[in-house]
């Protein structure tokens, strides 16, 4: 490789390092909408697993087993957005989520523990599985929403 | 005022102010749910996921089924129980956590030592309606009987007959775990002075039944007030706030505003599906504060209850949020 090969790709690698970082730095009105948003989806394909594994609605694996993989994506992506710096902004989300951080992770870990346990249930078209493992992951919703979110 | 009269007496009714709006404003406080692996945050309606671990099927004789309905609407379960798995029922030992200590659920099935087994019903309507233990010392009002005290006479007949078919319980009682000096059992006379109002609920003519039926439902038997109205600095409720919900506390994010200026957000189909369910038509799932009143109370409702409780809620004047 010649040189100004390696200064060229040490240059690109150094602008490409700056990028993620800046994408890690998004601004913290822009992180609330993302986390805000990724809950909201987190709530859109809940609500049909929920209401089906309590008997509210009939029953339809497919959409249990395809719901259930989304959210374990999902359950993985609200969490970069309670970022320190997103402090002040306006959010329900309450201080406590920052000060007693430690706890709020381990609900949020869970949670995705218990979502994942879901998929396997649910992609094994178990019914028995899902309704058994849905209040599990219920629970965690609460639990985080009690503690950390303003009513 | 009698009790100012005397500044001894003034410096207890402090300690009282300190104590009871922490005590109200808490309980039943956060802690998990009390029983059961698979109750979810009250995602499920509780007719299929029974949250009494159900010792035994449904009693036989009326009256004793009529008072596990009361007892459901009255939500008696859930400080009654300890939070773990396969607790018995209404044998205790649920810790409902305050600023200033812990309270204990105590033992209330018919165990003669551990429980109200030598109880006569006269002791137990007392208990609830005027806060009374049988040796006559005062009851905190972390048990919500400033609410229960309204029952009907024919709720709390029947409910004393269910509590007797309990399968009776040797767990025995834990002292609650106070500091001092909201250990000082008496104190809690002088907090019932200024707030506590024995009677009894009285239908208002100039309501439907149903509107009086939901008042019934959630003032007196759900005790929704104990959490959503907010109190003043001695522990009583802000009367012109009544369920205009609560800011966010120490320990927790407050508590929804139950006034229609709030709840018109939902109609009629939303807020049942909510009461029974715990969630929210875009499924976002409640707090488990009110997830446990899901589970142990609103979805055990009948349908005609439910919608009573929601055209009382839906009577109520409007009450802005508190800015
Ligand atoms: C570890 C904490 C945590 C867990 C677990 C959690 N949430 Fe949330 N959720 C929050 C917080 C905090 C907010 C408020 C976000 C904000 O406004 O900044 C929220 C907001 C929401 C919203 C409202 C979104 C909006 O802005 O309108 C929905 C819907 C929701 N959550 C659904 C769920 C569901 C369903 C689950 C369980 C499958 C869940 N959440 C699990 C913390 C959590
Ligand atoms: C143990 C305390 C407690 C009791 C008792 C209680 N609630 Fe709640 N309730 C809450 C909390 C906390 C919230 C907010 C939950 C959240 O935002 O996740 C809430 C939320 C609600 C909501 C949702 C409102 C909204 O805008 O989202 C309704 C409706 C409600 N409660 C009705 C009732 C009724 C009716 C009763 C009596 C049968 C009752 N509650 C008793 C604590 C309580
Ligand atoms: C919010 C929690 C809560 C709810 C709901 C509740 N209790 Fe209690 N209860 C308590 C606490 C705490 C005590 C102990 C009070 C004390 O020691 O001063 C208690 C005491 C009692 C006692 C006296 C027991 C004894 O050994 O002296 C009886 C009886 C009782 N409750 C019955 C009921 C019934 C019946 C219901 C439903 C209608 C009910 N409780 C609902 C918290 C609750």
């Amino acid at each position: 490789m010649n040189r100004f090969m390696t200064v060229a790709v040490a240059g690109a690698a150094l602008a490409l390092g700056v990028a993620t970082e800046a994408m890690a730095q998004a601004k913290p009105d822009v992180l609330v909408k993302q986390r805000q948003a990724a809950m909201t989806l987190i709530g859109k394909y809940w609500g049909p697993v929920a209401g089906m594994a309590s008997g509210k609605v009939p029953y339809n694996a497919d959409i249990v087993a395809r719901n259930a993989t989304y959210l374990e994506n999902l359950s993985q992506m609200p969490w970069d957005g309670f970022h320190e710096s997103t402090k002040g902004e306006k959010s329900r989300t309450l201080p406590e989520a920052y000060s007693q951080k430690a706890k709020f992770d381990e609900i949020a870990e869970r949670m995705q523990a218990e979502i994942a346990k879901l998929g396997v249930v649910a992609r094994a078209k178990n019914e028995a599985g899902v309704k058994q493992q849905f209040g599990a992951v219920g629970k965690t919703c609460g639990a985080c929403h009690d503690g950390f979110r303003a009513k | 005022m009698f009790v100012l009269g005397s500044p001894a007496a003034a410096g207890l009714l402090l300690f009282i102010g300190v104590l009871a709006p922490n005590v109200l404003a808490q309980v039943p406080p956060p802690p998990p749910p009390p029983v059961q692996s698979g109750a979810p945050a009250g995602a499920k309606p509780a007719a299929e996921m029974p949250q009494v671990p159900q010792a035994s099927a449904p009693p036989a004789d009326p009256a004793a089924r009529r008072g596990e309905y009361v007892a459901s609407a009255a939500g008696c379960l859930g400080c009654h129980t300890e939070a773990k798995d396969k607790a018995a029922a209404y044998a205790g030992g649920r810790a409902l956590k305050t600023p200033f200590g812990t309270f204990y659920g105590p033992n209330i099935t018919p165990h003669p030592v551990a429980g109200i087994g030598k109880w006569s019903e006269a002791d137990f309507a007392r208990a609830i309606r005027e806060g009374l233990r049988p040796d006559g010392a005062h009851y905190f009002p972390a048990f919500p009987y400033p609410s229960f005290a309204r029952i009907t006479d024919a709720d709390l007949k029947d409910l004393w007959t269910y509590l007797r078919t309990l399968p009776p319980s040797a767990r025995p009682n834990q002292a609650h775990d106070l500091g001092f000096p909201f250990n000082w059992r008496f104190l809690v006379r002088f907090w019932k002075w200024l707030y506590f109002t024995p009677g009894r609920f009285t239908p208002d003519p100039k309501r439907s039944a149903a509107v009086n039926r939901g008042n019934y439902l959630v003032n007196v038997l759900g005790h929704c007030g104990e959490c959503h109205t907010p109190r003043n600095f001695l522990g009583g409720p802000k009367r012109a706030r009544h369920l205009a919900g609560t800011p966010k506390g120490a320990d927790d994010g407050g508590t929804s505003n139950l006034t229609p200026s709030n709840l018109k957000k939902w109609d009629d189909a939303e807020l049942a599906g909510f009461l029974q369910s715990g969630m929210t038509s875009e499924g976002d799932v409640t707090g488990e504060r009110m997830g446990e009143v899901v589970r142990n109370t609103t979805s055990r409702l009948t349908a005609q209850d439910l919608s009573s409780m929601i055209a009382y809620l839906r009577a109520l004047p409007a009450i802005a949020d508190e800015p």
